[in-house]
């Protein structure tokens, strides 16, 4: 990175760019969610079961956004451990209405928290509660009872319930996903800042 | 949702769902899962046996909820879910066997009842109901005409007529009157069910029914035309059954009867193929490749190959109560879930034990598949009517050597015993040829050795070197004990009199020793007289003189006054002079 892109950076004229790893069972909704926070002209009409994974790409205020789309379905599951360490920030779908694999997704969500590049790093996790529409969906709070979600202390984490059809709770999601990447920056900017200014101070002190 | 504790399966399944009072009563013979809607998602369709005379029910349950009801008109024996057409969407159809009679449900809705043919009636049965009818003789002569009839006709009794003859006397008038008219029929009852693809192997493809009956036949009926494709007869009534293949290639029907026997049909014959006669009652019978396994009222399960060979037996802790095959496709797993009656679930591959399930209460049914969108799920219904779910944790390997008691898995592996070499061979070939030649070769040398040996001690006793004295006149014993770390060493001689009553006098020690190295105290010493028995410590120092750790041998000589040549020698072996090097 050029020094003219890294000052455009802190200046914030530039987009950051953050990685976003999308995980969750099985139709739970992840390319739903993925495909609704795209632009409209985007967005693609018919969600398939992903293989594998799918990359996405999109833009919020101030962050540009790149989205490792997994695959929910066990045999792909493995997959997910190798996105963990270059990734930002995580979103977590969950089927509030599939009460029987809850007991999965929290097998899934305990063993990716456990992870070695994921555990003790402060990495961002948003959940969505999605089809909330359906009739038996639980709640929020439900979903976030099973999971024991109350257990993560070390990382910044939000659930919402969302309904992806329609594209209903996804921006409360995003919005707060988006402040909690923009803080983590700022601090991050200020120290690298004052490092900067000393450094100048200290030049000119030479130069005199 | 209710969790509890997987106990002693090492953490191998999670608890999906458990409720104790579902209300669910039945066997793993009417339980089966399908995508009863064509949308991806299985159903657990049960037939619920409710109290045995009322309350049975069909059930469907989507995840942990129940879906759908529909009450059953009799006692359910068996259930499956097929395919019967090609029609779009596809949806499968069930079946519930009950009675003489097959109920196929399309859509959770009843479609369509399929009845056996009935069987051969009595002609004696036929003329004295026939008699009744015209008023020839009263209810009481009919019951013991029929009762005569029942002990000794080849052709047994219709069901009116045996429930006729459980009446007591005052409901026989009534009994006669409400029946005499109808014709009679006998009809046999379904035992058990199975479902055998029709030409294709294909998951969705098209089956036929398979059914044993009371009758002690099999048939297999086409689904589309509910014709009867093929019949067979048994030597006994059928009571489980397992089906492999496909009717219009090559197929296997494994049935346990209730004579204690399973027998192997096969496409080609009408009558059972092999037989495999059982030391006790079967209770459970599962293929698993291609073995059939079988749990018996011995508290044992038995595998067999599928021409009927004994392969194995292990003993269960427990009386079996059902049997299910835990069949995973896409981790390539097939093993055999046995319920037992200490509230354990165990699961067999072969004959090792893999895992073992804790229940909370017995378990009656048994279901291994796909439900909902998870592969792996268990699902079992207990005694007291609950219904638990189990999902198989994706990491999960089974290892053969988990919890199996037996011999270790070591013992068969086979020894990487190098090849015999051309040198070996070689070998034994010469020996073979000239064994002769060699044993006189080896006698000689033994001969010569066993001379050396002779010879060598001849001179030890001429020349008096060993520590017995062998001369009459003095027998003497001597033992030499070297004490200390060094540089000083104590040595004490030990000498004995082994003479039985006379004493010795006038003896001497010297010793012979490395001056350079050594300096012995008291390089001459008298003994005094030697008392028979008695054992006299002779003692001494010596100083080792060299500081390089070199050690030497110093010899003592027991010498009678006046006598150049000794009466014993000993050979002492100094020890290494530590204490020289620590100073
Ligand atoms: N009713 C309802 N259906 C939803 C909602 N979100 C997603 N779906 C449906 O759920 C199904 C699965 O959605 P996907 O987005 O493909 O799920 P996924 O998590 O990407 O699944 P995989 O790619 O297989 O991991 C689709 O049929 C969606 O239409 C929701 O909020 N409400
Ligand atoms: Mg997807």
């Amino acid at each position: 990175m050029g020094l003219l892109d890294k000052l455009s950076g802190w200046l914030g004229l530039r987009k950051k760019e953050v990685n976003v790893l999308c995980l969750g069972l099985d139709n739970s909704g992840k390319s739903t969610i993925i495909n609704q926070l795209k632009p409209a002209n985007t967005q693609a009409q018919e969600i398939v079961p992903t293989i594998g994974f799918s990359i996405e790409k999109f833009k919020s205020s101030s962050l540009s956004f790149t989205v490792f789309d997994m695959s929910g379905q066990s045999r792909y599951r493995s997959l997910w451990e190798h996105y963990y360490k270059e990734s930002h920030a995580i979103i977590f779908v969950i089927d509030s209405s599939d009460k029987l694999r809850m007991v999965v997704t929290k097998e899934e969500l305990d063993t990716f928290l456990n992870h070695e590049d994921i555990r003790g790093k402060r990495i961002p996790v948003l959940f969505f509660a999605n089809k909330m529409d359906l009739q038996d969906a639980m709640s929020s709070v439900k979903v976030s009872q099973m999971l024991c979600l109350e257990n993560i202390k070390d990382k910044p984490w939000h659930i919402c319930a969302s309904n992806a059809v329609r594209g209903e709770g996804l921006q409360e999601g995003l919005d707060w996903l988006q402040g909690t990447l923009s803080a983590q920056h700022t601090a991050h900017i200020t120290t690298t800042k004052n490092n900067f200014l000393n450094m100048f101070v200290f030049l000119f002190f030479l130069y005199l | 949702m209710t969790s509890m504790e997987s106990g002693g399966d090492g953490g191998k399944w999670l608890d999906a769902h458990y409720d104790p009072v579902a209300g669910l009563y039945t066997f793993s013979s009417c339980v089966d899962l399908a995508d009863l809607s064509g949308d991806g998602e299985n159903r657990l369709v049960v037939g619920d046996l409710g109290t045995g005379s009322s309350g049975m029910k069909l059930k469907v349950y989507r995840g942990t909820a129940l879906m759908s009801e529909n009450t059953l008109l009799d006692l359910p024996a068996g259930l499956v879910a097929f395919f019967m057409d090609l029609h779009e969407p596809r949806i499968p159809t069930t079946a519930v066997a009950s009675g003489p009679c097959i109920y196929l449900y399309k859509n959770l809705r009843p479609y369509f009842k399929f009845t056996l043919p009935s069987l051969e009636v009595n002609t004696l049965e036929q003329d004295v109901w026939q008699q009744a009818r015209e008023g020839q003789i009263d209810p009481l002569t009919l019951k013991e005409m029929l009762e005569s009839i029942r002990k000794k006709a080849d052709v047994p009794l219709s069901v009116r007529s045996l429930r006729f003859l459980s009446l007591e006397t005052d409901g026989l008038d009534e009994f006669v009157q409400l029946h005499k008219q109808q014709p009679i029929r006998r009809q046999t009852v379904i035992t058990c069910i199975d479902t055998l693809k029709k030409s294709t192997a294909d998951e969705d493809g098209v089956s036929c029914l398979v059914v044993g009956t009371e009758s002690s036949d099999v048939f297999i009926l086409d689904s589309k035309a509910f014709i009867i494709l093929s019949k067979m007869s048994l030597p006994a009534p059928p009571t489980m059954m397992d089906v492999t293949g496909q009717f219009d290639v090559e197929f296997r029907i494994t049935v346990a009867c209730r004579n204690g026997n399973i027998y192997i049909l096969r496409r080609e014959s009408d009558k059972p193929k092999y037989c495999v006669e059982l030391p006790s009652h079967p209770v459970g019978l599962v293929r698993v490749g291609k073995n059939v396994l079988v749990g018996c009222t011995d508290e044992s399960l038995q595998g067999f190959t599928q021409k009927g060979k004994k392969l194995w037996k292990i003993v269960l802790p427990a009386p079996i109560t059902t049997m299910a095959p835990m069949d995973l496709p896409t981790r390539g797993f097939q093993g055999v879930l046995v319920g037992l009656a200490n509230c354990e679930v165990h699961l067999y591959r072969d004959k090792n034990l893999l895992s073992t399930i804790k229940t909370p209460d017995v378990v009656t049914s048994i279901c291994f598949g796909r439900y909902g969108r998870e592969d792996g799920t268990l699902i079992m219904t207990t005694k007291g009517g609950g219904l638990m779910v189990k999902i198989l944790k994706r990491t999960v390997v089974f290892d053969d050597r988990d919890s199996a008691p037996g011999p270790p898995l070591a013992q068969s592996i086979r020894l990487n015993v190098p090849k015999k070499t051309k040198l070996y061979v070689d070998q034994t070939l010469r020996e073979r040829e000239s064994g002769v030649a060699m044993h006189r070769a080896f006698q000689m040398d033994l001969s010569r050795v066993r001379l050396a040996a002779a010879k060598a001690y001849v001179k030890a006793l001429e020349s008096s070197l060993t520590p017995m004295s062998a001369s009459l006149s003095e027998p003497l014993k001597m033992n030499a004990v070297v004490q200390g770390l060094g540089p000083s060493f104590k040595l004490t001689l030990h000498v004995q009199n082994t003479a039985a009553c006379r004493p010795v006098m006038n003896l001497a020690i010297s010793f012979l020793y490395d001056e350079n190295l050594y300096r012995i105290r008291d390089p001459y010493m008298r003994i005094p007289l030697l008392v028979p028995g008695l054992i006299y410590p002779v003692g001494t120092f010596v100083d080792c003189t060299n500081d390089k750790g070199i050690t030497d041998i110093i010899k003592v000589f027991v010498l009678h006054e006046g006598r150049s040549s000794p009466l014993l020698t000993a050979h002492i072996n100094m020890p290494v002079s530590e204490g020289l090097a620590l100073s």
